[in-house]
């Protein structure tokens, strides 16, 4: 080996990617139109402070998600709990609904009280999984043109060909049933 | 009279694979079977065409990683090795095939593309293989773009708008210093797009990106012309979107082109196919049964019944392909047009590694397209760049979040093989930022060490990792890339914070994670608008 050339081991260090941090942090991310995920941890500190708060050790509190949903314009809309264990460290949500804005606090119960947030993440978007119900004027297609148009590009997408083609169905059973439109 | 344009986009990315320490690394023969089987044989392509007079027009984006490498002395020495060791086997193929009618003038076909291989990369370009993009870049035929720094898939980064931003301008500071101007369009990597980025890439000045086709498709206000038009974002850079026809004939599993019983197939290579004793040298490393790209059989039909390849019939084939993929576009822009104030553009852009490697073809059938494309009267070919500069009014509107890979959004960078990465990347990330603001004008030692933390940072945010993974093929390898520049990220940012440099330590990193020679660090400077996660704890009750 050539003097000036290092191993992998030697370029590392001896260094140990840690586990967590010791801070408080609870990060939302987006995975789809339907999914989050959230990360965590709790510091050390928090930790201790919760736990004398309520005069229980950490394990034996009840944790949860609550899970914010906001429209556009920001009003919130609903929230749910996601009951969870005090040893998980992340969590698939499933929202369920596209195109709107998401916060979650992570915290628990105290006995026989209501929701005590202790952490609270960055606020994500959900994708549309649909066509935009915004059009502008100056950019109108009649509804025949565009029923034509997004049609056939519905029909030959490979990529998002799954999602098209539900699409495409949930609109024939609107349509059967009167319900909505493409355009 | 053009009824329609074709926007041919040709992305070439690998990871930034580069050890020195061993004799033989598995993962740099990504990027010698790329050179061998995709690049110089697009390249040969391209410069045929050229010289034949032949009017084409494509758009081809290499990622700076991609370009590192190919500028990088050390991988240059060791492909050279590579090149002529395959050289050596195509000789011993040849006596071994020797009078064999079948085989000989395959193996001599094997033989003449590597030597012109090797023409190419060590006689006319002095292993320089930048040079020849920029000749065509300058001829006008090819438009030069490229990527994020080190592909980072920037949705799952952009809880910091300051990672999204030093990925972008570094691979453009990169590609200026490389090809000595900056780059019109940006590859977003894998497609993904976040409403916002539109905003950095005008702050950046880009003309232009390119999206998934429902990023476009579900863009909002709702695009009149769908993927058929580009749309202008409010950040001022246009979005354009992948037609979907153009990737199911190239992709469709069952009716794409590369899998067309003429051509050649992959799974049949000598290097496992002949006795260890024979190919067991020229194999990467030594020994080890893998891939040599001598492969000597077509597809023939859907079980292992395998006849040998016939280049004839394969390349009557990759030209029938050609022919029928205009057709199809002549049809395409035909029904779109009608639809439209002006000729549609049909934008379809492939992995360059496509080219070559998986289909031995493609490049021929990239050929036969040019040629019939410049007889053709309704088709034109053009880049994006070119179109803007037509003037069409572009309609405003943003993107919907999407990506291009499975399901559309960012399941395959972010499910339960790879989502540990995330805490990790996003702590890292938070501290870069925090060094470049609380250092704002570092100088020796000091600057080094937040130069070579920030090209950690920056190889740890490589989408090719989460997506090894994900795949889990070579996992083992891509963990341990993502461990050690994060390990490596944060003993320097702790040395810097305790001003201690380990002086010699640094100086070897810098050798071998050494891409990039003059990034800035400021680049992770911290920018307004970002996410303010740090501030929204709320107190303890």
């Amino acid at each position: 080996m050539h003097p000036d050339i290092s191993s992998w081991e030697d370029l590392d260090g001896g260094e140990i990617l840690p586990l967590f941090y010791d801070e408080d942090r609870l990060v939302l991310l987006t995975r789809d139109p339907y999914w989050l995920f959230a990360y965590w941890e709790f510091s050390g500190e928090t930790k201790t402070n919760v736990e004398a708060t309520v005069q229980k050790p950490w394990e034996e509190l009840e944790f949860a998600l609550r899970v914010h949903r906001f429209s556009e314009g920001n009003r919130e809309e609903s929230y749910y709990d996601i009951k969870i264990n005090p040893s998980a460290l992340n969590w698939y949500i499933q929202v369920g609904v596209p195109d709107r804005q998401y916060r979650v606090d992570l915290g628990y119960y105290p006995p026989g009280k209501g929701f005590v947030p202790v952490l609270t993440s960055n606020l994500v978007s959900t994708p549309r999984d649909n066509l935009s119900e915004v059009i502008d004027d100056k950019w109108r297609l009649p509804d025949w043109q565009a029923r034509r148009f997004y049609r056939r590009i519905a029909r030959s997408s490979l990529s998002s060909l799954e999602m098209m083609l539900q699409r495409e169905k949930r609109y024939r059973e609107a349509k059967k049933k009167g319900g909505f439109s493409l355009d | 009279m053009t009824k329609g344009y074709l926007a041919l986009i040709l992305h070439a990315h690998l990871p930034y694979v580069r050890h020195p320490e061993y004799a033989h690394s598995l993962e740099e023969k990504w990027l010698f079977e790329a050179i061998t089987e995709c690049y110089i044989p697009l390249i040969r392509v391209f410069q045929e065409l050229k010289g034949d007079g032949v009017p084409f027009c494509l758009t081809f984006s290499l990622s700076p990683t991609l370009l590192a490498m190919l500028e990088d002395p050390f991988l240059q020495e060791r492909y050279a090795n590579y090149l002529s060791r395959m050289q050596e086997l195509a000789q011993r193929e040849e006596e071994r095939t020797a009078g064999d009618p079948v085989f000989s003038p395959l193996a001599r076909m094997y033989r003449e593309n590597l030597n012109y291989v090797s023409y190419i990369y060590n006689e006319k370009y002095g292993r320089q293989l930048v040079r020849p993009f920029k000749e065509l870049q300058q001829s006008g035929h090819l438009e030069l773009i490229t990527s994020a720094a080190t592909h980072g898939f920037l949705p799952l980064l952009a809880i910091h708008k300051e990672a999204v931003y030093a990925q972008l301008a570094a691979g453009m500071a990169y590609f200026e210093q490389v090809f000595g101007f900056l780059p019109r369009g940006i590859w977003l990597p894998e497609c993904g797009y976040d409403p916002g980025f539109e905003e950095i890439m005008g702050e950046l000045g880009l003309h232009y990106f390119i999206a998934a086709t429902h990023g476009i498709l579900y863009a909002s206000p709702r695009p009149k012309y769908g993927v058929y038009s580009p749309i202008l974002t409010p950040g001022g850079t246009a979005a354009f979107g992948r037609d979907p026809e153009t990737s199911h004939q190239v992709w469709s599993a069952k009716e794409g082109y590369p899998g067309d019983y003429n051509y050649r197939e992959f799974y049949r290579d000598i290097g496992f196919d002949l006795d260890l004793e024979y190919v067991g040298k020229y194999l990467h490393p030594p020994g080890l049964r893998s891939n040599t790209g001598f492969k000597y059989y077509r597809i023939t039909g859907p079980d292992n019944y395998k006849e040998p390849y016939n280049p004839q019939r394969a390349a009557d084939k990759a030209r029938e392909h050609a022919a029928n993929f205009i057709f199809n576009r002549e049809k395409q822009v035909e029904y779109y047009g009608g639809l439209m104030d002006r000729p549609p553009i049909v934008v379809a852009p492939y992995d360059t590694e496509l080219f070559g490697h998986w289909w031995f073809e493609g490049p021929q059938w990239l050929k036969y397209l040019c040629r019939l494309l410049a007889d053709n009267q309704y088709i034109e070919m053009i880049t994006p760049g070119r179109y803007l500069e037509k003037g069409y009014p572009l309609q405003l509107s943003t993107p919907n979040a999407s990506s291009w890979g499975d399901k559309g959004y960012y399941e395959v960078w972010l499910n339960g093989e790879n989502d540990w990465i995330y805490r990790h990347l996003h702590q890292a990330a938070k501290r870069m930022i925090a060094l470049a603001s609380d250092f704002p004008e570092a100088e020796g030692i000091l600057r080094d060490a937040l130069t070579q933390a920030a090209r950690e940072l920056l190889l740890a945010q490589s989408s090719d990792w989460p997506f090894i993974m994900t795949a889990g093929t070579m996992d083992m390898y891509a963990r341990a890339r993502q461990t050690s520049h994060l390990t490596r990220f944060l003993k320097l940012e702790r040395q810097i914070r305790k001003n201690s440099i380990d002086a010699a330590w640094l100086k070897k990193l810098e050798n071998a994670d050494n891409l990039f020679p003059q990034l800035d660090y400021h680049l992770f400077q911290p920018m307004s608008g970002t996410v303010p996660i740090e501030r929204d704890k709320l107190p303890v009750i």
